[in-house]
């Protein structure tokens, strides 16, 4: 085992590695702590109090401390979908400003399911039944039962979708109508019609306030580069269409938008593209069979070839029932695809944090930072380790020691 | 019960419903003598509680009462009642302010499984006891023990014209199924007028559209009325079925004795009889015809009659070995069906429901027939033939000189727990606080042949009881004990 | 001597306001007659002529309390004085009762008398529609809720959609509208969502509403301001919190409907100031509405039941109180919820709910306690007329 050097930050007062255990704070030791900033700490540990990281550093386990094989900080998953009832307005198709975080249901157990396989803090995005469903919100999955207080960031990003799924609901508007799906989109063109079409009215209404219309607002940050968009886009068409869209608009707009494409599948085919954008992606879960929604081809190294490019990429796992599709796995396929432990860690903690703009608060196991552990019983992003504790703001939510 | 008589001559084993539940050896001073297969034997082998109710009153039946009295229960029976009783060594003392017997909902949904409850595919010979669910529905039967109901009567088929055998149950969710059935075959059901609701799915329609399937079946008067001649057709099949087994019966002995009689003549006269054929023989080859034998009317053994399994349980009720409950609710459709089932006078009829029995008040009084009410809060909207019920559908009836009996009405299982406070409402609207007691109690124990073994606080019954903090029935009231199965089985505590 | 008269009159003093009871002048009760100019008769002298004298075993006042041998004196239909004991003046009519007298029953949200019409999911938002125009008061399901002591209900519109209109207050008998828009109805629960119109997702719900509170016109205006109480429709739990958080926000005063998963959040309805309705209330429901029901009227939750008769009978209030009572709520805050407290709700406590002077005589003589179920209804009285039972 190479000894990585201990960062200068992070001590505590009594740095024999005797962390003080008082009645407040909470202690973790780990033969590994992979705090997501590049470095690697052996034998060391991490105390957290009042819900913060207070010190990270080589520390002496004392006996009958907690101690597992490796901590991390607590994982970050942009494609959450834990929402009740309808999670889109789908009286129209372009609803930017409708916030998902009014449909969501803290008392759902679901959220226990995130929490329990290592996943601390999740963007929540309205269903991809609208062009543009609205305004995601970051939240932990744990804590308090009211969503104010899990709330990390409210309107953490745009959503929107390119592709078929926005069309896919509707009829066509000949014949006799039966109900109000009869409209536009019903086909991939229509749905970059309606994009082009919100994009364009909001800059008629930053000229002209009597043309504003619900959403305007966010559009319009949105295209200065202010709102991070995240639009679902599998296919190669879709994400071209997406990346061409945005460099339109930016030649109306000063700033730019944001652009991070989610279920990127097929992005691996368009290399230069992706480079030329500067888009973030974030990768669907691991198809095996290759083949994905809307035909895409998800190669087995696409996070390899990404990274490669030099793309931010985050990995996600679409609220999945499987244990063996959550997102601790989705680390494990990547790495079986070519990425190194950091680069698979970094997918999972800090570059998701970094996309939306919570990296203030989560991401990695920084001093100050909010109290979020994985706590793991291997080295992790392995098919025999598991997540087998977390630490959630500060709260020994999952305890290794408790009888399975 | 001549033809099981005759079966059991013939060395046949008989099925255990067949034997006669009248049968149960009479209670003593000390308990149940072993004998009857089907439960007690189970509870004798788990004997070990002992328990003394001390109560300020005892309610030892409708109207009867003692002050400041005891109820000693030994292995689940009531071994004595009085006062000034002395605890024996090891038991366990209950005080309490009031000791009465158990509630029995009458018309139950609850300890069923939920899709028998509700298969329109059943038929007489249906057994509601083999759908007894003892690991479902634990809370809904420990809420309605908390609540004071200790057993009920449910019956599958509930939208079938013929129900089943309807049984009896212990509500108490610990027990395996043969401990908690109190009475598997407890009654033969069936239903008339019940309107069915469709199913609530879209169905296309020819023309390209669609519709709600709202079903309602029986909305058709002349289904209706086709029903209650299905009830009679049916009671008459079962007598009928009944009278060609004990003719089967008659015949096989004659042809036995006649047997018999011809074999002892042949043995007497064997040389000359055998003479005479030869002689025939010999007669018949010369013609050249064939000889026929002689073929002597008793050679004809009396057939067998086929086995029908529906018939044989519609001969249980129609010879009163089980009651008849046909749920049943429009005026037209009650008077009908008393016409209809006039002739059979071992019948045993119960109606169930009843929303408009208030019109054939007479004839019910006259023919002893209970009838179980519903005591529900339904308003308007619902089914049509509820529309007649309501909570003092029980007081009506019963100033009319009704036996009315109480129930949960059979489709909901949750609904069990409520059926005391239900029953107050009823008190509330005129029925006699007594005549209700009697109804949860003694009267349903009754109806269901279960009189002999529950329904009172009398020595040498099952102890089926509760420990109350005031007067049953009173909303104020809460049930603080509830013993089942000669077990402490709620506490105030749960 | 004089210490013992001074005693004397000093004790005498002190138990004066027991015997004479809930008088006039006597601000005991809280608050006296209804704002409705209805103090200044209260103070005249009664005209034996024209008043009737009830005498009852029991007095339930709808307050909480509960009174022996009571006396309501009652002259044109407004009940004049109430007390234990109080003397009836000679030339009046005297009803005398062996059992329990108490106000009326006030069902807080029901359809009695008002059909179809009470369900207009047309428009999302339809704040101006008035249920006092669109009931029938010569409907059945009014003499119905009469036989089982109900004399008033909040006749509302269905919460079928994000603000189906104002509710209003009825009688039973007569159909005279004691308040119209007495409180606005809002949905927040999965009702007011539509599977093929706007709104399909609590999210444009909730920002729709937010959008009209924003800047409060109207219907909205009076809420916002806190002159007209709302009365927000929500079911599940989370539901709820977001109907507590959307009061909180836009400081709106009145009451949640919909009781049934209220028990994860006492604390929160508690701190909140809104009172709840609950249920309505069915035989077989599950046990956790009476848990909840049972909670809340712990916490100190002011507390109404709903009816929504005619689906269901009106005896369905009384066992709500009963199943709430086995549940371990106290039965004397189940007759106030019924009573005096259902009338604050509704807004109407200066009219109806309890038995104070000034107040409508609207009375229900009882054969025995109004919580037990197996007490009946012998006589009811509305606005001192007799309109059930009883024998003039």
């Amino acid at each position: 085992m190479i000894l990585h050097l201990v960062t200068p930050l992070l001590f505590f007062v009594s740095s024999g590695g005797e962390a003080v255990v008082d009645s407040q704070s909470l202690t973790v030791y780990a033969d590994v702590v992979y705090t997501s900033t590049g470095e690697r700490i052996e034998n060391g540990g991490v105390t957290v109090s009042d819900g913060r990281i207070r010190a990270v550093g080589a520390m002496r386990a004392p006996k009958d401390a907690l101690h597992v094989a490796a901590i991390t900080a607590g994982m970050i998953d942009l494609s959450g979908h834990v929402t009740t009832g309808g999670s889109v307005e789908e009286s129209r198709e372009v609803t930017p400003e409708i916030r998902v975080a009014g449909t969501l249901d803290p008392f759902s157990i679901s959220w226990a399911r995130q929490l329990r396989s290592g996943v601390t803090t999740v963007l929540v995005s309205p269903d991809d039944r609208n062009v543009i469903g609205g305004l995601a919100v970051a939240l932990k999955t744990g804590g308090e039962k009211s969503i104010e207080a899990r709330t990390v960031k409210a309107d953490a990003a745009l959503r929107g979708a390119f592709g078929s799924e926005p069309s896919r609901g509707n009829h066509p508007a000949y014949g006799r109508p039966t109900d109000f799906y009869s409209r536009r989109p019903t086909t991939r063109m229509g749905v970059e019609w309606e994009w082009r079409k919100a994009m364009y009215d909001a800059v008629a209404a930053s000229k002209d306030p009597a043309r504003t219309f619900p959403g305007s607002d966010e559009l319009m940050r949105a295209l200065k580069g202010e709102l991070v968009v995240v639009a679902q886009a599998w296919a190669t068409q879709d994400i071209r269409t997406a990346i061409f869209l945005v460099e339109e608009m930016a030649q109306q707009v000063e700033g730019g938008v944001r652009l991070v494409l989610d279920a990127g599948a097929e992005t691996w085919k368009e290399p230069d593209l992706l480079k030329r954008s500067k888009a973030a992606v974030i990768l669907p879960p691991f198809a095996h069979a290759g083949r994905t929604t809307d035909g895409a081809f998800m190669a087995w190294n696409v996070a390899r070839r990404l990274q490669d490019l030099g793309v931010t990429i985050a990995l996600s796992s679409h609220d999945a029932l499987d244990d063996g599709a959550r997102l601790a796995m989705q680390g494990a396929y990547a790495r079986r695809g070519g990425l190194t432990l950091d680069e698979a860690l970094a997918a999972v903690t800090i570059n998701p944090a970094r996309m939306i703009g919570i990296d203030d608060r989560v991401g990695s196991i920084e001093i100050g930072k909010d109290g979020d552990l994985c706590l793991w019983s291997g080295e992790p992003f392995q098919a025999t380790s598991r997540v087998v504790g977390v630490v959630l703001d500060g709260e020994l939510v999952v305890d290794p020691r408790a009888a399975e | 019960m001549k033809w099981v008589a005759s079966w059991l001559a013939l060395g046949v084993a008989v099925p255990g419903w067949a034997l006669p539940s009248a049968g149960d050896p009479a209670p003593t001073a000390t308990g149940w003598e072993p004998g009857n297969p089907l439960s007690l034997v189970v509870l004798q082998e788990d004997a070990s509680e002992v328990l003394i109710l001390r109560a300020e009153r005892v309610i030892v039946a409708p109207g009867r009462e003692l002050e400041g009295a005891s109820v000693l229960v030994r292995g689940g029976v009531i071994e004595a009642v009085g006062k000034d009783l002395v605890a024996p060594e090891g038991a366990t003392e209950i005080r309490g302010a009031v000791v009465c017997a158990g509630f029995v909902d009458a018309w139950s949904a609850l300890g069923i499984d939920g899709e028998a409850l509700v298969e329109s595919g059943t038929s007489a010979a249906t057994r509601s006891a083999d759908a007894l669910d003892v690991f479902g529905s634990d809370h809904l039967r420990a809420e309605a023990l908390r609540a004071g109901v200790v057993a009920a009567r449910f019956q599958g088929g509930q939208p079938a014209a013929v129900g089943g055998i309807g049984a009896v149950a212990r509500l108490d969710p610990s027990l395996d199924a043969e401990a908690a059935l109190l009475q598997p075959d407890a009654c033969v059901g069936m239903a008339v007028g019940l309107t069915v609701a469709g199913s609530g799915q879209y169905i296309r329609q020819p023309d390209g559209s669609f519709t709600v399937d709202s079903g309602g079946r029986a909305a058709d008067p002349f289904d209706r009325l086709s029903q209650i001649e299905r009830v009679a057709s049916n009671i008459e099949a079962g007598r009928a079925y009944l009278e060609s087994q004990v003719e089967y019966r008659h015949e096989l002995e004659e042809w036995e004795k006649a047997i018999a009689e011809k074999q002892a003549e042949l043995e007497k006269d064997f040389k000359k009889a055998k003479k005479d054929r030869e002689k025939e023989v010999e007669q018949a080859r010369e013609k050249g015809k064939e000889h026929k034998e002689k073929s002597y009317k008793e050679d004809k053994k009396p057939k067998l009659p086929k086995h029908d399994e529906d018939k044989a349980a519609l001969a249980r009720a129609a010879n009163g070995e089980l009651p008849l409950v046909v749920e049943v609710h429009r005026a037209s459709e009650i008077r009908n069906l008393l016409a209809a089932t006039a002739g059979f006078d071992r019948l045993r009829l119960v109606i169930a429901g009843g929303s408009e029995a208030l019109h054939s008040a007479a004839a019910l009084a006259e023919r002893d027939i209970p009838v179980i009410v519903w005591p529900s809060l339904r308003g308007k909207g619902g089914a049509d033939e509820f529309e007649g019920s309501g909570p003092s559908l029980a007081a009506e009836l019963s100033a009319a000189g009704v036996q009315v009996l109480l129930g949960s009405g059979g489709r909901d299982a949750s609904a069990t727990r409520d059926l005391p406070l239900l029953t107050a409402l009823a008190v509330g609207h005129g029925l006699e606080r007594e005549k209700a007691f009697e109804a949860l109690t003694i009267g349903a124990a009754r109806a269901f042949d279960l009189d002999r073994r529950l329904g009172t606080v009398e020595v040498g019954k099952e102890a089926e009881l509760l420990v109350l903090d005031g007067p049953p029935l009173v909303t104020t009231t809460r049930v603080q004990y509830v013993i089942s199965g000669g077990r402490t089985v709620v506490t105030p505590e749960d | 001597m004089h210490r013992l008269m001074l005693a004397t009159a000093a004790l005498g003093f002190a138990l004066a306001p027991a015997a004479i009871g809930i008088d006039d002048g006597d601000g005991a009760a809280g608050v006296s007659g209804g704002g409705n100019g209805r103090e200044g008769r209260a103070e005249r002298p009664l005209v034996p002529e024209r008043t009737t004298a009830y005498r009852a075993k029991k007095l339930v006042l709808g307050d909480g309390r509960v009174i022996d041998d009571g006396v309501v004196l009652v002259e044109e239909g407004v009940i004049r004085r109430a007390g234990s004991g109080l003397e009836i003046p000679a030339g009046a009519g005297v009803v005398e009762h062996d059992g329990t007298l108490s106000p009326g029953l006030i069902a807080l949200h029901s359809y009695e008398g008002g059909g179809a019409d009470l369900f207009d999911a047309t428009r999302a938002v339809m704040e101006t529609a008035d249920v006092s125009l669109a009931f029938d008061p010569a409907s059945g399901d009014f003499a119905r809720a009469l036989a089982s002591g109900v004399t008033a209900i909040v006749l509302a519109p269905t919460p079928a959609s994000l603000c189906p209109g104002t509710t209003a207050v009825v009688k039973t008998a007569g159909g005279t509208v004691v308040k119209k828009d007495a409180q606005l109805a809002l949905g927040l629960g999965a009702a007011a969502l539509k599977p093929n119109e706007f709104p399909t997702g609590y999210a444009a719900a909730l920002a729709e509403l937010e959008g009209r509170f924003a800047d409060p016109k109207g219907n909205f205006g009076k809420a916002a301001s806190g002159n007209l109480p709302v009365l927000i429709q929500a079911g599940t739990r989370h539901e709820i919190q977001r109907a507590l958080a959307f009061a909180r926000r836009f400081q709106l005063r009145g009451a949640l409907l919909g009781s049934t998963w209220a028990e994860d959040l006492v604390e929160a309805i508690e701190g909140s100031g809104l009172s709840v309705v609950c249920g309505p209330v069915d035989p077989g429901g599950d046990a956790r509405e009476a848990r909840s029901i049972a909670a809340l009227s712990k916490a100190g939750v002011r507390l109404g039941f709903a009816l929504d008769a005619p689906a269901r009978h009106p005896d369905s209030l009384r066992f709500a109180v009963a199943l709430a009572v086995r549940a371990g709520m106290d039965a004397g805050a189940g007759l106030k919820a019924l009573t005096g407290d259902a009338a604050a709700i509704a807004g109407v406590a200066g009219r109806i709910g309890r038995i104070e002077p000034g107040l409508d005589a609207d009375l229900v003589l009882w054969s025995g306690d109004p919580a037990d179920l197996g007490s009946a209804v012998v006589a009811v009285y509305v606005d001192g007329k007799l309109v059930h039972g009883g024998t003039e």
